[in-house]
């Protein structure tokens, strides 16, 4: 791609984020969203964010790993359990990054 | 506030709300640097220039659509394919949206269009989680700042750094998964009753399994599948107890 290809992507990249992100602000009290949906959009966000993290936790690039000597695995699982028992996000973080880095680079398992 | 009657001022400054709001982001912060830094320095190896990487950090300041378009880039696709895969990739904002915008349907929408645009997963989770109502209540639009402000800023220094940092940082050493145990602390905590539990182990377990569809559309699936659930969940429990009442 030129130059000026890749920056009209970029401004058609833009206008999708506006689209999705803003679209709602700015037209959504014309649109009446039923009762039902609504009590199930709740759920949404939660939904998303394990979404998000599932593949990280549970896959290498491509395929599944749901065994012990998947370090992002053992990490997030430790993770969720200092969290849990802590309730303290910032010392949950450094916690799993370095159990993350730590069972990545002594292939403890 | 003498007069009960009067309507609160959504968009008055409120100083306490804004602190409660960058409080609340705070420990957030760090996972979104580390994530930012990721994406700045993908961009600089799938090949973008420093000015084009900071375009586009600074202008579409969406990760997953940028991971997803760097690889489309290098490939010469078609502007319109990368286009729709944006679209794609974001659509889980369209819902995001539809839960966030009624709180502030009263703002001009020059605001609105700002505030939207800025908000991305994490910011609107902590604030649903803080006020889950929609009514209109004093210091919820500062609240919402709060967590939004610093969010942007941190993204963009971390991704900045990564797109000057260019080579330098190995791929190896998973900063990304930062960003992973940020959001496993702000989930946790919202999985607080059974349908939610339900919905989020369902919604796990389809995103895994459908991770080779393309666009994403796995992580739509896996939203919509797991919304489900825990709805049937939660009007399973409901019939139960009026049975035994």
């Amino acid at each position: 791609m030129s130059d000026l290809e890749i920056w009209i992507t970029i401004a058609a990249l833009a206008i999708a984020t506006a689209i999705t992100r803003s679209g709602f602000w700015l037209v959504g009290h014309h649109v009446n969203i039923p009762t039902r949906v609504n009590e199930m959009l709740r759920y949404a966000p939660s939904c998303a964010l394990a979404a998000i993290v599932g593949p990280d936790l549970l896959m290498n690039p491509g395929s599944l790993a749901i065994d012990v000597v998947n370090p992002k695995l053992v990490a997030g699982l430790a993770s969720i359990g200092w969290y849990l028992f802590r309730r303290n996000m910032l010392e949950t973080i450094v916690f799993g990054m370095l159990l993350f880095t730590a069972l990545r680079l002594l292939h403890l398992f | 506030m003498t007069d009960p009657a009067a309507q609160p001022d959504l968009a008055a400054h409120h100083e306490a709300s804004w602190r409660e709001g960058v409080k609340t982001g705070a420990p957030s912060l760090f996972g979104i640097g580390a994530w930012g830094l990721v994406v700045g320095v993908a961009m600089i190896k799938s090949g973008l220039t420093v000015p084009q990487a900071l375009g586009m950090t600074l202008l579409v300041f969406a990760g997953s659509a940028q991971l997803a378009s760097l690889p489309l880039i290098a490939a010469a696709a078609p502007i319109w394919v990368i286009f729709a895969t944006a679209l794609v990739v974001n659509l889980r904002f369209v819902i995001f949206s539809a839960l966030l915008a009624p709180h502030f349907a009263s703002l001009p929408w020059y605001k609105r269009l700002a505030l939207g645009y800025t908000a991305g997963d994490m910011t609107v989770a902590l604030f649903l989680q803080r006020y889950p109502s929609v009514e209109p209540e004093a210091g919820k639009l500062s609240f919402l700042k709060g967590l939004l402000h610093p969010n942007w800023l941190s993204w963009q220094v971390g991704s900045i750094a990564g797109i000057f940092l260019g080579n330098q940082v190995p791929m190896e050493w998973g900063l990304g998964f930062a960003g992973t145990l940020a959001i496993i602390c702000i989930l946790v905590p919202m999985v607080a009753s059974k349908p939610a539990l339900c919905g989020v182990l369902v919604a796990a377990a389809v995103s895994v399994l459908a991770a080779g569809l393309p666009y994403k559309l796995g992580l739509l699936a896996a939203v919509l599948v797991g919304m489900v659930t825990a709805m049937a969940v939660e009007e399973i429990g409901a019939k139960k107890a009026n049975k035994h009442v």
